[in-house]
């Protein structure tokens, strides 16, 4: 625990458990007990194949992540020790990432990383209805814990952020929860919740009011899913959200509501903050780690993940053969490269071919790239292999995918985990080739723009 | 193989490959980009299903140690899986610093013996090579030896660096010859030995003879049996400067047989550093990489020819590296020049500096027999200032600092001092 004075004073229970924070030394300098919890649990449609296997927390990100490391990380760097992560949909994947949390100092005696999957309680039916009745089937984990105050996080953007200045905000202020926020540009807005801060203060201030995605959106500060609550009040909401919620969010039941009753803040995060709801978010967000100045300072973030699920202990350095040329893109542990690759991002073992070309791509662990294969805006899931020949994107028909049409309408095609793209084959745009698909699945030589093989 | 405890030689000084082992012993020096060069054989260890080492270590064995960490790296962690450090101490005489290979062996029986190893393998941990020491022992069972020594052909050119041994149609030994002058034989020995534990336990207790090639084989050879291993495959003692930077060199050859990812190579990736948590390497606009190997972590945005970089070098623009291994957080300037340089970890190197160019045939004036190759070394955390113009074969040592520097063009052949 990173120890910090506090000017302000928070209640603390008289009888703390053994094995959690020292005793405070004096009234003034007091060290809160926080436990964050995440939720990672979202099956999210929108990432289609890419959330076919695993939670949207768990999908790979800028060459070796996860995304779900990014609030690991921040949290190890906000020296907050206890994590527990509320998971539901397929959770196989994430459980083998956190593995014992060792990745992000989070094992100790006062630290550790549970996840928190859903359990057969008293009533029948106890999946998450939603975040706030997820973090209310886990009150147990807060009562074991005890803390003052809880973190709740979303497992799903990229960003670096201390929480400690935020934690601050709250003492200072005697909040009962504040929230975090980022600026985002109006026409985005209605995508998000939005908060109107009160002043213009630079950490932030009250928060006067809150509206969950609104169609027309009047504030352009949005929540980042970033909510740290007085303990005692949390338990106290959720409980009674259970009850009587409709939809057992927080962004909808819950923050609207406490605005009212209790003193919520605003706290403003300045920086990076990357929302990868959508394929071409997602793209984009990826691609931000390129470019001369990266919009996402990686190299600074120090961003942890767990190495031997990332395959890197097994990796030896990057190598480029003679004839190979690469611009403008991130090149991760063994990959070797004898083709074109530009503005793209490869994950660990990847191997382009002679002659092959990668332009503003992502390639997941292990892809291979044969002779003389184009990809041209394509995510490709773990161990895809192109073969010789095969053209992925190409054409200028943006025909959306079928399947998909709102989400899959930019020219990015999707290849599913091991799929096989056979020689020669052209791919147009917007399709989807799901996980596992072989050479027999595929009927003809040119799949068309916005068409679904699996 | 729970029978075999290997004995891992880790102790020398490496003095050939100058400045590289002047802060670490031979066996943590780095290689190829993200290893150092004990863990090729700590990974065939892995690899063999040989899961207790005892690592004996005698000059500066700090990097080594932070390196070997808990063993984890290498899968030796767990019940009855472990690395130990078994460093010289004081015993009933007052110096008892290893004198020897076999005398490194002799001073640790004790902590074999806990153990009651049937085998007792003994590796060094100088080379860069992939074998599977199962079959080894396998083939020292079979032929009931004493002792047998994994060996294989070396040009004859270079017998004179090696033990080397004539063996009769069984593989048995029947002449040994250590660093010959005029060798009878191109078999070599690689400095791989298998040992019947008790055997070894009385051949070390019967002399006092400190180093294996020149005292406890030649006796064993009178009356046991030793066996020669045949072993085909790459191997490369890297000790000296210009075997360590052509080994590099064979990284990037896919034709050379060096592949350490293939072999299953390992290295500790939590240590100081943490090559683990190093991003992907950014290959910036206007980078341009030919023929390369580049550990995470790097910025390129220069040209990188024929090169080994390891993780955390910055290349900045304008900038051309060729034929050079740069290692650890090393920064290259903008258009600085490096021909055939290898720079130790975290040395800085001004903008518009050249390194290496001219005077490749005039050898190191003070060190002839290291550096005459043209080759030219920097020094661990050495500062070369911007502009700088540095002859081959030079010497610059580690820790060098812009006031140490006589002037900015540096003769071939010189040796600069913090």
């Amino acid at each position: 625990m990173q120890h910090r004075a506090f000017s302000a004073t928070i209640p603390t229970s008289p009888q703390r458990r053994l094995g959690g924070p020292a005793a405070p030394l004096s009234e003034e300098l007091v060290v809160p007990n926080v436990v964050a919890m995440i939720l990672a649990g979202g099956r999210v449609d929108e990432l289609s194949v890419l959330t076919l296997h695993r939670p949207k927390s768990a999908v790979p990100f800028g060459g070796m992540y996860r995304v779900i490391d990014f609030p690991l990380s921040n949290l190890m760097h906000s020296a907050i020790e206890q994590v527990g992560i509320l998971s539901q949909y397929r959770s196989y994947s994430l459980i083998h990432h956190i593995g014992v949390g060792a990745s992000w100092d989070l094992i100790g005696r006062n630290r550790g990383a549970t996840i928190l999957p859903p359990q057969k309680g008293v009533s029948d039916t106890d999946w998450y209805r939603g975040t706030a009745d997820a973090v209310y089937q886990n009150l147990e984990f807060l009562d074991q814990h005890d803390p003052d105050l809880v973190l709740v996080l979303s497992g799903d953007h990229i960003y670096r952020m201390d929480y400690q200045p935020m934690i601050e905000l709250h003492l200072r202020e005697k909040a009962d929860a504040t929230i975090g926020f980022v600026p985002v540009a109006r026409e985005q807005a209605g995508r998000f919740g939005l908060g109107k801060i009160d002043g213009e203060g630079e950490e932030g201030g009250r928060l006067l009011d809150y509206v969950e995605k609104p169609e027309k959106p009047e504030y352009t500060w949005a929540s980042m899913t970033v909510y740290l609550f007085r303990s005692e009040l949390l338990i106290r909401v959720v409980s009674e959200n259970a009850r009587k919620g409709t939809s057992w969010e927080f962004g909808r039941d819950i923050i609207p509501e406490l605005i009212r009753s209790s003193r919520v803040f605003a706290y403003r995060h300045h920086g990076y903050w990357g929302y990868t709801r959508t394929v071409d978010e997602y793209w984009r967000c990826n691609m931000d780690l390129l470019g001369e100045n990266p919009a996402i300072p990686i190299e600074e973030w120090d961003v942890r993940t767990n190495l031997d699920n990332a395959g890197l202990r097994d990796r030896g350095p990057a190598h480029f053969h003679e004839g190979s040329t690469v611009t403008d893109s991130r090149i991760s542990s063994g990959c070797r490269i004898s083709g074109t690759v530009s503005h793209s991002i490869l994950f660990p073992g990847c191997c382009v071919a002679k002659g092959a070309v990668v332009r503003d791509s992502i390639l997941f662990s292990g892809v291979q790239v044969e002779k003389g294969a184009v990809l041209d805006r394509v995510v490709c899931d773990e161990r895809a292999r192109i073969e010789r020949g095969a053209h992925v994107g190409c054409g200028d028909d943006l025909t959306p995918n079928r399947a998909q049409p709102d989400l899959l309408r930019s020219g990015i095609n999707l290849v599913g985990k091991k799929a096989v793209v056979p020689a020669g084959l052209r791919i147009e745009r917007n399709c989807i080739v799901g996980p596992n698909t072989a050479r027999h699945h595929f009927s003809a030589d040119r799949i068309r723009s916005g068409d679904l093989v699996s | 193989m729970s029978e075999t405890v290997v004995m891992l030689l880790a102790g020398g000084g490496g003095t050939r490959l100058g400045i590289l082992a002047h802060l670490r012993a031979k066996p943590a020096v780095p290689f190829g980009g993200m290893y150092r060069i004990i863990d090729f054989t700590l990974s065939n260890v892995m690899n063999s299903g040989i899961s207790t080492v005892a690592v004996l270590t005698q000059y500066k064995p700090l990097s080594l140690m932070w390196h070997l960490g808990t063993g984890e790296p290498w899968d030796m962690i767990g019940r009855t899986r472990g690395v130990k450090i078994l460093p010289p101490r004081t015993g009933e005489r007052d110096s008892d610093w290893y004198r020897g290979t076999a005398d490194a062996v002799r001073q640790n029986m004790s902590y074999v013996d806990r153990f009651d190893p049937k085998e007792i393998l003994i590796l060094s941990g100088d080379h860069i090579y992939y074998m599977d020491y199962a079959p080894m022992i396998r083939f020292h069972r079979e032929k009931e030896a004493d002792l047998t020594i994994a060996m294989m052909e070396v040009p004859w050119e270079e017998t004179r660096q090696f033990g080397v041994a004539k063996t009769d149609e069984n593989g048995r030994i029947v002449l040994w010859q250590e660093k010959p002058e005029d060798a009878a034989s191109n078999l070599a020995s690689m400095g791989i030995y298998v040992f019947d534990a008790a055997y070894l336990r009385g051949a070390l207790g019967r002399s006092s003879g400190s180093d294996f090639g020149h005292h406890v084989i030649p006796t064993a050879l009178e009356k046991d049996r030793v066996f020669a291993y045949p072993f085909q495959g790459y191997w490369r003692d890297v000790g000296t400067l210009q075997a360590y930077w052509e080994a590099n060199r064979d990284m990037l050859d896919p034709a050379s047989g060096l592949d350490p990812e293939a072999w299953r190579t390992r290295t500790n990736l939590e240590e100081a550093g943490r090559l683990g948590d190093r991003p992907p390497t950014h290959i910036a606009p206007p980078a341009k990489i030919t023929a390369s190997v580049i550990g995470p972590g790097c910025r390129i945005e220069g040209e990188v020819t024929r090169s080994v970089l390891s993780p955390g070098v910055v290349v900045g623009k304008g900038a051309r590296v060729e034929d050079s291994v740069i290692m650890h957080d090393a920064v290259v300037g903008e258009k600085v020049v490096l021909r055939r340089v290898i720079a130790d970890k975290q040395c800085r190197i001004g903008g518009g500096a050249h390194l290496g160019s001219g005077g490749e045939g005039v050898p190191n004036e003070e060190f002839p027999k290291q550096l005459f190759t043209g080759l030219t070394v920097v020094g661990k955390d050495a500062a070369i200032p911007a502009g700088a113009e540095v002859g081959a074969n030079s010497i610059l040592f580690p820790g060098l600092r812009e006031r140490d520097w006589p002037s900015r063009k540096i003769d071939p052949g010189s040796t600069l001092r913090a």
